[in-house]
């Protein structure tokens, strides 16, 4: 039992870090239509840094089941924008439909709190091995949830969405963690074979929604060289990051 | 075969793969953008898929790479500026200037130096490595060379889009060989080469084959065909011997 709540505290801890992302726009002051494009470049270069991350891991585990749990979460965002463009209907919007900043927010907040149940699982198959490197995976995992919670920052403040609530749903997006991270810990046999399917899933989502959403709303608000040239950037960093924190 | 001339002859096979590119007969009317638009995207994510399969060699020194991967960024910037592309449309053929052509061209030559990095780095980590990067390119380069001839003057007939779309390419094995007699005669400098070709490629795909495509056709269909292009190549990179 001792080691169960160990195992929830660790992953409640790297949810709690995922907040930290949204430190940084304390000190972005008003948004430009300019900066709105830049910080949709930074969380594409972000995202797309951490779902080759997600498919390097993925395909050591089978590469086929990578694939089809890529290609499965490309239908759940293709469905999920479907369902928000159609139903969600937001006040003060004639046409019907969730307001393209509304929906965009949606999704990315989507994906990630989707993408926090694979690396949930992730955390407690890790720690299935044993309790030793427990300590060592969670300062890692929390570390590398920061720019994760940047990206969603980025959007949510391109948005005009406060500091304090940008902190807030970084960690929503993140508390699957925990929640799955003790299932995952007690079945490890169970769970393992889900591993690449869910890590894939949340991959193929990640990309398809920057390619569909972030990137077209990047382009359109900020110089094309200017968003290369950050998306790229950022997504070197994120790989950088990725390598530095897996030692 | 002396591995140098396996270098070449794998890059100058992914350059000639822009030979049935230019021989494609695009619909006229309105269904042309679209399927340009599609032909630019399945190129981007084709690149993106060779950008990570660079990415993900394990055994490289992390900050020597991401060095080498600003220094790429860098390089398409700088040569950007310097070549005056840097607000072309890579779709559109531009009526009111006549040297819209010529620039097209000196765009897709720089592509394909970035390409031939890639593939001399690659071909440095390992054969097989270099030898799937140098597929991955080739079957990237059939839709560009589509893609520059359905750009380039329409008066001018096939034989002009394939001698452009090969002369462009031209480049390829030339880095190809320069990078991998680089890289093995002093392998401290495969990290700076393998990054360097991610960064190159990355912003690449940002500042030109993505923009080109999302004006070219609606988002949703764009998003489609690059991320299953780059599913495809990483399966297909995962599962090489």
């Amino acid at each position: 039992m001792r080691e169960l709540t160990l195992v929830f505290v660790y992953g409640l801890v790297t949810a709690l870090a995922t907040g930290a992302g949204a430190l940084p726009f304390a000190f972005v002051g008003r948004v430009s239509p300019r900066l709105v494009g830049r910080l949709n470049a930074l969380a594409s270069g972000l995202m797309l840094g951490a779902s080759f991350g997600l498919l390097a891991e993925g395909t050591r585990f089978g590469g086929w089941e990578t694939f089809v749990g890529a290609n499965l979460g490309v239908l759940f965002i293709l469905g999920t924008n479907r369902w928000l463009q159609g139903h969600h209907r937001h006040p003060g919007q004639p046409g019907g439909g969730a307001s393209d900043g509304v929906r965009r927010m949606i999704l990315v907040v989507t994906v990630m709190t989707v993408h926090s149940f694979a690396e949930g699982v992730a955390i407690g198959t890790a720690f299935g091995g044993g309790m030793t490197l427990a300590a060592f995976i969670t300062v890692a995992i929390a570390v590398h949830n920061v720019p994760e919670g940047v990206a969603i920052s980025a959007v949510l403040r391109s948005n005009d969405v406060g500091v304090a609530r940008c902190a807030g749903w970084s960690i929503v997006s993140s508390l699957p963690q925990p929640v799955m991270a003790v299932p995952a810990f007690l079945f490890v046999d169970a769970f393992a074979p889900a591993l690449p399917y869910g890590i894939g899933f949340a991959a193929g989502a990640m990309v398809f929604m920057v390619l569909l959403e972030i990137l077209p709303e990047a382009y359109d608000k900020a110089s094309v060289r200017e968003i290369g040239a950050i998306a790229s950037l950022s997504l070197i960093a994120m790989l950088l990051f990725q390598r530095l924190v897996a030692g | 075969m002396h591995p140098a001339l396996t270098v070449l002859l794998y890059a100058t096979l992914a350059a000639l793969a822009s030979i049935p590119g230019g021989l494609v007969r695009w619909p006229t009317g309105g269904a042309r953008g679209r399927w340009v638009g599609w032909a630019h995207a399945l190129a981007a994510g084709g690149m993106l898929g060779a950008a990570y399969v660079l990415a993900a060699i394990d055994g490289v020194t992390a900050a020597r790479a991401a060095a080498g991967g600003v220094l790429g960024v860098m390089f398409i910037v700088a040569t950007h500026s310097l070549t005056g592309v840097a607000r072309l449309d890579l779709s559109r053929p531009d009526g009111s200037d006549p040297s819209h052509g010529r620039r097209l061209v000196r765009v897709h030559a720089l592509h394909a130096c970035s390409e031939g990095v890639a593939i001399g780095a690659g071909m440095a980590v390992n054969l097989s490595l270099g030898a799937f990067l140098a597929l991955a390119i080739a079957v990237h380069n059939i839709p560009e060379a589509a893609t520059l001839a359905a750009a380039s003057d329409p008066g001018h007939g096939r034989a002009r889009s394939v001698g452009l779309g090969v002369l462009s390419n031209a480049g390829q094995p030339l880095l190809a060989v320069s990078t991998w007699l680089l890289a093995t005669a002093a392998p401290s400098t495969l990290p700076w080469a393998l990054g360097f070709a991610v960064g190159a490629l990355l912003n690449l795909v940002m500042t030109e084959l993505l923009p080109a495509s999302y004006r070219e056709a609606g988002a949703t269909s764009i998003a489609l065909v690059a991320s299953v292009a780059l599913g495809f190549v990483v399966l297909l990179g995962g599962l090489r011997p």
